[in-house]
């Protein structure tokens, strides 16, 4: 343990900071002027009701949509516009709402994929393959079939991911990220649509990720027991505005969260 | 029994990427390898060599790099023969340019000089993709073979508009011209396509084969998870026409001797060559080699078994073979997208359990 996991997570080194950000679709807001910031080695969980923004947010962190307005500085450097690759090459890894697994690849090839960042032989060491490359290759299979060991996913690491259940799917899909050795892993409902055992499992390896290898955690998750137990913050949105921010318990009791999930009209 | 399993461990990841990792695979491979280097060349005459064998290779060759594109890549493109037009014209002004150049050398180049092309004309698909790609591929072929008619410089200007190859030897076996011996052209061919099959398969069982193939599957996920796909989509479109260019520069220099680009390099070779790959196995490496030679053998066939045998006229025969083809197409696209090779892996993984289907 180093001396920033002892400390609580409010006080911890920060690592993404997101300032005042807007975000709109046409004449749709999807994101009005939210800030607040991950702190290393938590688990910060966004919540809200549906069309809130936290897919949007999501994306604004990883670089796939670009706010009008507002910045995000990642690891202390402010952030010009980017491209997907680029935050994924600077240690941001997701997840997604909908899975969004290579379907025509296998388990162990889904999540090689996602080693692809931190492998560097060009493409004529890969024509010749014998030699560099298939040390390469070799070097990064061992480090994914830890990742397969951890998920405890060994059985199907040669099936082809569409044609495994839909749990299985989201747990390649969350290897697939880990692969990466992401320094941020954003994490888009990972256990919608799964059954209590199945969420049971997902949480355990949530925490285990973020205990274990020390990764950062964005979770966007609707099950208010799972936020309570994970989180060690909670960031709350509605109609793309925050409407709370802090540790899970004082959440809970803010009214205007309770009124947000109960469907309070706005005035 | 033939096909063994038991008994054959992957101790180490190494075993586990293996090309054939099983042993009775991995045999059978190297005798068909033995048969075809060493024994056919002492049968091969001028009917086999002109009329299946170089067509074979030639046709192979392409159908790698098309695989690779459309097959592992995901990328639509109907410029196949405009490409293998760019490897033909640039072999024809690099033999007729530099009288002693090795045949090797410029095929390789002219395999270079095509992968720039291929690189410039994949640009769009930067932006579009499916239908509207396939639109703009097109234009690219009837741009280049437009060009190849227009420029005389690139026929040296001859008054026929044709490119014909002048004689050339390498290592004292004759491969272009009148003179040029079957043995030797088809070994020369043969050595092009197995070195560059095991390079396509190289190059799509690692990194760039699984980012090709990313893009592919999901071109957004792909690149959130860090796939550049400027770089992944310009390597397939520039390996590709690399393969492509080889196939086209093979089939003016050894094949045909002769090209006029409108005849030779049509929209038509660019459907074969996709015809090929959809037949044979999109994203298989030996499903590009299997829809070759189907597409290869099938009028070999057709001409011999319905002109020769029950005396149909050959305008039948060439009938009974576009539908043929065009029934196939529709049944792999809708039954088995990948193919013969998947028919082919279905039934060995049938094999491997017989006699006990469990
Ligand atoms: N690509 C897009 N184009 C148009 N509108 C979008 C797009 N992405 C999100 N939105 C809109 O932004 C709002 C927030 O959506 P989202 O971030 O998906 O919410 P959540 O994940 O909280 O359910 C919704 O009104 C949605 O319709
Ligand atoms: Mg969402």
């Amino acid at each position: 343990m180093t001396l920033v996991d002892t400390l609580p997570a409010g006080q911890r080194e920060v690592l993404l900071e997101v300032d005042n950000i807007s975000l709109s679709f046409g004449g749709v807001k999807a994101i009005s002027n939210i800030s607040f910031d991950i702190r290393v080695g938590e688990i910060r969980a966004i919540i809200g009701p549906n069309g809130a923004g936290k897919t949007s947010m999501l994306n604004v962190i990883n670089g796939f949509y670009h706010p009008q307005e507002g910045t995000i500085t990642f690891e202390g450097v402010p952030r010009k516009r980017m491209r997907p690759h680029h935050a994924a090459t600077h240690g941001i890894a997701r997840t997604f709402q909908n899975i969004a697994l290579f379907r025509g690849m296998s388990t162990l090839d889904n999540i090689m994929t996602g080693r692809g960042t931190l492998m560097k032989r060009n493409l004529l060491w890969q024509a010749l393959w014998t030699g560099p490359a298939e040390a390469e290759e070799i070097e990064h299979r061992e480090a994914v079939e830890k990742i397969i060991d951890f998920l405890e996913i060994q059985h199907i690491r040669k099936t082809p991911v569409g044609r495994l259940p839909y749990g299985l799917q989201k747990r390649v899909e969350l290897g697939r990220a880990l692969a990466a050795e992401p320094r941020l892993l954003l994490l888009d409902e990972p256990m919608a649509g799964m059954n209590r055992e199945e969420k049971e499992d997902m949480s355990r390896f949530i925490i285990d990720v973020n205990t274990q290898f020390g990764t950062t955690i964005a979770l966007i998750e609707h099950d208010m027991g799972v936020v309570m137990d994970l989180s060690d913050r909670v960031v709350v949105l509605d109609y793309g505005k925050k409407i709370g921010d802090g540790p899970p318990e004082e959440v809970r009791n803010n009214q205007d969260v309770i009124d947000a999930y109960l469907g309070v009209p706005h005035e | 029994m033939l096909y063994r399993e038991a008994g054959d461990f992957k101790t180490t990841y190494r075993s586990d990427q293996q090309t054939f990792p099983i042993k009775s695979e991995r045999f059978l491979f190297w005798a068909v390898i033995a048969l075809v280097a060493l024994a056919v060349p002492f049968f091969i005459n001028d009917y086999l060599e002109k009329a299946v064998l170089i067509p074979f290779l030639v046709y192979a060759m392409a159908a790698l790099g098309l695989n690779i594109l459309i097959g592992y890549c995901g990328q639509v493109s109907l410029g196949t023969g405009g490409f293998m037009a760019v490897g033909a014209y640039a072999t024809y002004k690099l033999m007729t340019g530099f009288e002693w150049m090795p045949m090797p050398v410029i095929i390789i180049l002219a395999g270079f000089i095509t992968a720039s092309v291929g690189i410039v004309f994949g640009l769009p698909s930067l932006r579009i993709k499916g239908f509207y790609l396939a639109v703009a591929t097109l234009a690219s072929q009837f741009f280049l073979v437009w060009l190849f008619n227009k420029v005389p410089w690139f026929y040296n200007h001859s008054a026929t508009g044709q490119i014909t190859a002048p004689p050339r030897e390498f290592l004292g076996f004759t491969l272009t011209g009148a003179n040029a011996e079957p043995y030797a052209t088809y070994l020369f061919c043969l050595g092009f396509v197995f070195v560059f099959a095991w390079v396509a398969r190289n190059l799509t069982r690692g990194r760039i084969g699984r980012q090709w193939m990313a893009i592919r599957d999901m071109d957004i996920a792909a690149e959130i998870i860090g796939v550049n796909p400027l770089m992944s989509k310009l390597s397939a479109f520039a390996v590709s026409s690399f393969y492509i260019g080889i196939a086209g520069a093979l089939y003016f220099s050894v094949w045909t001797g002769a090209a006029e680009v409108t005849e030779a390099f049509g929209i038509d070779k660019s459907f074969d060559v996709l015809f090929m790959i959809i037949i044979g196995g999109l994203g298989s490496i030996l499903g590009s080699l299997i829809g070759a030679a189907f597409i290869v053998l099938l009028p070999v066939l057709m001409t011999n078994i319905f002109a020769r045998w029950l005396g149909m006229s050959t305008e039948i025969a060439e009938h009974m073979q576009i539908t043929i083809v065009g029934v196939l197409i529709i049944f792999f696209l809708i039954k088995e997208p990948h193919g013969i090779a998947a028919l082919w892996r279905t039934i060995k993984e049938k094999l491997r359990l017989w006699p006990f289907p469990h």
